[in-house]
């Protein structure tokens, strides 16, 4: 799971749950493999996400890469930063570990680097 | 080594080996019980063959013979432990059976109860009147409908119509084209001495005979009831100790039915472990063929418009079917799948190519992955129920900067509301089973597209006249109608490579080739995938349910097609 897929994930499906974001990450293996690098997607893709909870994500996981907490708004030229995002976007990966909901404690476990969000029909809303 | 001692030995290997595979515990200590241990209902043991050996042995009585199905051993329980030892004395290690079999047996302390109790009512409605005709009676009408056996028109039976034809292709009578043999005159009794049992009926138009012999037998199912009216008649013949149960098991033999009365009064059947060999059987069933649109109560099982008939499936029994029919047998053939699945279609590439960089795309249902393309500039999320398909799509897309997978229901996806500028859902939304899940699909996809976003949506189309998918060999060939039975509906099987004859249906997926797979090659390998196939302007009607707007549909190659915006 890269932490560009975690930004969109949500346990708001299961029954009581509100919102259900953002899952907390507890990983046991993490894995960095190097990914095309690609600036202008980094450029577009960033203000589609919610930084706050990308930053504390990767920070949880011992990989925040020195980023900002806030983004600067001039980041589309500034080399380094987007650099940096790509890194924490695509190229960090938990591997092994589980995401837990924020309101029900409910575990999601992460295997072999998929997310398995699937509900039990006595779970869902 | 002396016989006796050759044959303890022999039941000794018997009794080690019933007691790791099966758990039968055998004992020294004679007893009442006693296990043969090589024959047995597998090995085709007939009652008639213990029967006759305990003819030679006047003394001994038996209680109670128990074979179970499938198995190469059977128990004897005697009336004493006497009877017990002088059978065990005169027949163990002997050659007992016209195939000189040996029969090697042991003492054992219990024997399994195979004794069932019905605990079910009969079903309301239901009026059984037995001994209703003489055996004369009998003999008579058999003469009149017997015929001489002929390979089975229909699965495993014979079936002949009178007054008009029950066609099982289409599943209804045609009014317009009456049979010319009509109900034999031979029939008349029924009705004239159905009035001494206050039972006032016209006579029936159409009659349908079914003929079964030893070893035959019909599936489970509910009967196609629309276009009769609410009476059915129905006079067995010849063999017939079977239950009520709507079907008959293809074997050469019935459990006896015995009635008896529990500790607390209650009338029940019990299926005992006594048999009964089968002989031919006729079945006729009369029914009253009906015009004008069927008025009856129940909703999931009616067939009046094969539309209706899984639309109002409750979400218990619709998604209890897809865990067996369509979550199942993808992890089952997940590798074989993937290995037919190469290449994406035209028309998807064409829509991922158009999208625009820096979108984030979802794959609903991706599959092994093959739709997404090697693209950087794009986030691609692929989304599937399936573990062995999301392993194979984990390592195609491994190369691919920018993707990713998830594993997630469709239905209960777990991803932001509005995060998708791009949804693309192929061949998915036909495995949902009711109506109300197929919106719900839709409606997963329009909440998780942003507002702008757009959506390309497949599915299969029932007519596939205008693809490569129909086989010109198979277009003569008759339909078998075979059905399966699952959880309470009757689904028919699709002969593959032929038009569909219904909208909700189970398509067989012949697993092979794949050497790895352990299924492979083996009889079990056809495994049976659920769709609903969708007519025209169908799936338009689902997005509009779901304030989608529907910018373009089309057919290709077998399946219609929509890309949809949200407003």
């Amino acid at each position: 799971m890269k932490l560009i897929t975690h930004n969109m994930l949500t346990s708001k499906c299961l029954k009581g749950v509100i919102t259900g974001y953002p899952l907390a990450i507890t990983a046991t293996v993490v894995k960095v493999s190097e990914v095309e690098y690609n600036p202008e997607f980094i450029s577009r893709i960033i203000p589609k996400l919610d930084w706050e909870v990308l930053w504390k994500a990767a920070d949880s996981i011992g990989h925040n890469e020195g980023l900002p907490q806030t983004i600067d708004p001039k980041f589309e030229d500034n080399e380094e930063f987007l650099r940096k995002a790509h890194k924490v976007l695509l190229e960090v990966e938990v591997e092994e570990g589980y995401l837990t909901c924020p309101e029900s404690g409910r575990q999601f476990p992460i295997t072999k680097g998929i997310p398995n969000m699937l509900l039990t029909e006595a779970e869902v809303q | 080594m002396n016989e006796t001692k050759k044959v303890h030995k022999k039941c000794k290997r018997y009794a080690a080996r019933l007691q790791s595979s099966k758990g039968v515990i055998c004992c020294d200590k004679p007893g009442i019980n006693i296990i043969l241990c090589n024959v047995g209902q597998a090995t085709g043991l007939l009652k008639d063959d213990i029967v006759n050996l305990l003819n030679t042995l006047p003394s001994v009585k038996l209680k109670k013979f128990i074979a179970e199905k499938g198995e190469s051993y059977s128990y004897l329980v005697f009336d004493s432990e006497a009877c017990a030892l002088t059978f065990y004395q005169n027949y163990n290690g002997k050659k007992c059976f016209k195939d000189d079999t040996y029969l090697y047996m042991c003492f054992v302390e219990n024997v399994p109860n195979t004794e069932i109790i019905c605990p079910y009512k009969d079903p309301e409605g239901l009026c059984i009147i037995e001994e209703f005709i003489s055996k004369q009676e009998e003999q008579k009408l058999i003469e009149v409908f017997d015929w001489e056996n002929e390979k089975p028109n229909l699965k495993n039976r014979q079936v002949r119509h009178f007054g008009y034809e029950f066609r099982y292709g289409s599943n209804d009578v045609d009014l317009d084209a009456p049979l010319p043999n009509k109900i034999p005159k031979e029939c008349n009794i029924f009705w004239t001495r159905l009035k001494k049992y206050d039972i006032n009926l016209e006579p029936p138009d159409q009659l349908t005979v079914n003929k079964y012999i030893p070893g035959q037998g019909i599936p489970l199912h509910v009967d196609r009831h629309s276009p009769f009216g609410s009476t059915i008649l129905s006079v067995s013949l010849g063999s017939s100790e079977y239950d009520w149960q709507h079907g008959i098991q293809p074997r050469t033999w019935d459990p006896i039915i015995d009635h008896r009365t529990l500790e607390d009064g209650q009338r029940v059947k019990v299926v005992t472990s006594e048999t009964i060999n089968r002989e031919m059987r006729l079945s006729l069933t009369f029914r009253w063929t009906r015009r004008g649109n069927c008025d009856c109560i129940y909703k999931t099982l009616c067939d009046t418009a094969d539309t209706m008939s899984t639309n109002d499936l409750d979400d218990i029994v619709a998604s209890n079917l897809e865990e067996l029919h369509v979550h199942q047998v993808y992890e089952q053939i997940s590798r074989h799948f993937s290995s037919t699945r190469h290449q994406a279609w035209p028309q998807v590439v064409g829509f991922v190519r158009d999208t625009p960089p820096g979108a984030v795309l979802l794959d609903l249902g991706a599959g092994n992955g093959k739709n997404i393309l090697k693209r950087t500039d794009i986030l691609q999320i692929a989304g599937e129920r399936s573990s062995g398909l999301l392993n194979e799509c984990k390592s195609y897309i491994d190369e691919v900067s920018a993707a990713d997978c998830v594993r997630l229901d469709l239905l209960y996806a777990g991803i932001r509301d509005g995060s998708a500028d791009v949804i693309i859902c192929i061949a998915v939304i036909h495995h949902f089973s009711s109506q109300s899940r197929r919106i719900q699909a839709v409606a997963t996809i329009a909440r998780l597209l942003r507002s702008g976003g757009r959506a390309l949506i497949t599915v299969w189309a029932k007519d596939q006249t205008k693809s490569n998918y129909l086989c010109k060999k198979k277009e003569n060939v008759l339909h078998n109608n075979s059905t399966v039975e699952v959880a309470g509906i009757n689904l028919p099987v699709h002969e593959n490579r032929t038009q569909f004859q219904h909208k909700d249906l189970l398509v067989p997926w012949k697993l092979r080739g794949v050497k790895e797979d352990k299924l492979a090659d083996k009889p079990e390998s056809t495994l049976l995938r659920f769709y609903h196939v969708f007519e025209e302007g169908e799936l338009e009607q689902l997005c509009v349910s779901s304030d989608l707007i529907v910018e373009k549909s089309f057919y290709d190659e077998g399946n219609w097609c929509v890309v949809c915006k949200k407003p």
